[in-house]
């Protein structure tokens, strides 16, 4: 077995036997499980909370498209939040412990223990949101008797693009920012950033700041093209793992 | 013989700071290396050089005859590697660590089980089940030696192998490290002399990021040991030792106290340091004579390894 591939089996392996099996998969399932029930009860929460309030302002019916909306929101805010954090220390950290000399002065090259830490994250993650978008499914069906599946799977699949670009993003900010409280500012500062992009419509259009828009129309069931948005974000990923390598390639540790 | 390590101009500055200047370095291929220095000589920075961990600012490393900057896994597929705080995942347990690290070789399955089973018992490991994360420091570096021969290597690097560990580990380590004379060149970085003594055939004493020694052990004490002249008189000793501390061939002079001297500084033998040997056998007699004093014994003194590194690198620090 070659020893990239032990590396890769040492990464997936770190994720079940430490925290991070617990965090990333806990936040996810849990507004996965929440986002349905509270889609559903929503104006009987707020009748209950703040009966006075409303006024004659009616709550129009929940349907099965305000559950979608909800995991959707959560995926592009919350999970990239999570992801910015928990993604901080993903080079940096295997640097600062002294594991990164235990692999690097063995037959690893640093290219392969950039990418392949990277890649396996990306993997790790798309699991959990396919686990978290088959618990929103199911709770769905259960609270409105109607899922169709269209509308959910395509704009989760697209904030799982944002997603791994978040991943990418966070692989060279740990690169490059020894510190993880650092990288996790700087990469607070890219999602600003994407965020402000995707307000302006040419760039959405074209580029991955449009990924959150276009998944939140998908999830509403409006048809959108988000074909340059994935391809661009592909590409993108792709370029920032490879600077990541090799910057990782040129440092002393 | 070949060089298992040559390291031509080696320099290495951080900023401002020059941790390795020009360091020329040639280790025989099968040789027990003892590097020395004293903390900050450059010694870690020299084994991150050799280990491909940082780059050199200008000069060249070739470790197993082949240049470390570009050959990669052809190096590092040869060379064991214990850092002087050795990093482990605490999530996992000793023979994990030990698999993990043969995996990363390619090590096939069965030979990696004799392996992992082998070192273990050489590390003392045997049976201890909890993971990485409960172990002592001592454990750790015990652990560190084991993986770092899982690969059988060529050449085995050691920053600081025995600081951790107590008198029992740090024996058994350096019987290890002895038994590898032939089959291994090994590479130790230490500060402790009685290491060195014990194990290594060769030696080099890095000072302030330059190899200020570098020869055979016995020759290296050879050397030294024919400049260093001890004195013994009846009495009046603080006053010859300050006196031959006045002439120009005598360098360091300490005095030792002995056994019923009564602490008084009158009695014990002087070692005096000496740039001139000759001189200080012609004129030393005659300094006894003129003070009347009677003398006991007056012979070339044989340097311990200590006292050629204090010699060597001790100067301003003294």
């Amino acid at each position: 077995m070659s020893g990239n591939v032990v590396f890769a089996r040492k990464e997936a392996l770190e994720i079940l036997r430490t925290w991070r099996i617990w965090v990333l998969p806990g936040i996810l399932l849990f507004f996965a499980a929440t986002g349905p029930v509270l889609a559903r009860y929503t104006p009987e929460i707020v009748s209950a909370f703040a009966p006075d309030q409303l006024g004659g302002f009616q709550i129009p019916t929940p349907t099965y498209l305000d559950a979608y909306a909800q995991w959707v929101k959560n995926l592009s805010q919350i999970a990239l939040f999570a992801l910015i954090i928990i993604y901080a220390g993903l080079v940096s950290g295997e640097s600062k412990s002294g594991t990164a000399v235990l692999v690097l002065t063995k037959p690893v090259s640093r290219s392969a223990f950039v990418v392949v830490k990277s890649a396996v994250h990306t993997l790790f993650y798309a699991v959990v949101l396919v686990l978290g978008t088959l618990l929103t499914w199911g709770l769905t069906a259960v609270a409105f008797h109607t899922a169709p599946g269209s509308p959910l799977w395509s704009s989760a699949l697209v904030s799982l693009v944002l997603g791994e670009l978040f991943i990418a993003v966070m692989t060279l900010l740990s690169v490059l920012i020894g510190s993880s409280a650092g990288a996790a500012g700087a990469g607070l500062g890219a999602y600003a950033l994407l965020s402000i992009a995707g307000m302006w419509k040419p760039l959405a259009r074209y580029s991955p700041a449009g990924l959150g828009n276009d998944a939140t129309a998908l999830a509403a069931g409006t048809p959108t093209d988000v074909l340059w948005p994935v391809v661009t974000a592909f590409a993108l990923m792709v370029a920032l793992v490879a600077i990541a390598a090799a910057l990782y390639r040129r440092k002393d540790l | 013989m070949t060089a298992a390590i040559q390291t031509t101009a080696l320099t290495k500055t951080y900023g401002e700071a020059r941790a390795l200047d020009a360091m020329d370095l040639t280790v025989p291929e099968g040789s027990v290396f003892g590097f020395l220095g004293a903390n900050g000589a450059g010694k870690t920075t020299t084994l991150r050089l050799l280990t491909g961990l940082a780059r050199p600012t200008s000069g060249s490393v070739q470790v197993l005859g082949r240049d470390v900057a570009t050959a990669g896994n052809a190096v590092r597929s040869e060379i064991g590697f214990l850092p002087d705080v050795p990093g482990f995942y605490d999530w996992m347990t000793a023979p994990e660590l030990m698999r993990f690290a043969g995996g990363l070789f390619g090590i096939g399955r069965t030979v990696l089980e004799a392996r992992v089973e082998m070192l273990l018992d050489l590390a003392g490991l045997t049976g201890v089940a909890t993971t990485v994360g409960g172990f002592s420091r001592g454990m750790k570096q015990r652990l560190g030696v084991a993986q770092s021969l899982v690969n059988a290597p060529r050449l085995l690097l050691l920053d600081e192998p025995t600081s951790a560990l107590d008198p029992m580990g740090r024996k058994d380590v350096l019987e290890m490290i002895a038994s590898l004379r032939g089959r291994t060149t090994v590479f130790f970085s230490t500060h402790i002399l009685a290491d060195v003594e014990r194990v290594c055939d060769t030696v080099a004493i890095l000072d302030r990021g330059r190899v200020v020694a570098h020869a055979p052990i016995d020759e290296l004490k050879a050397r030294y040991g024919a400049q260093k002249v001890v004195v013994e008189v009846t009495d009046g000793a603080d006053e010859l030792a300050e006196e031959i501390g006045r002439r120009t061939w005598a360098g360091a002079v300490a005095r030792k106290s002995t056994a019923g001297n009564g602490g008084n500084g009158s009695s014990g033998p002087i070692e005096v340091t000496v740039t001139d040997v000759e001189a200080a056998q012609r004129e030393i007699p005659a300094l006894v004579a003129a003070r009347g004093l009677g003398l006991i014994r007056m012979d070339a003194g044989e340097m311990g390894l200590e006292e050629v590194f204090v010699e060597l690198v001790g100067g301003d620090r003294r």
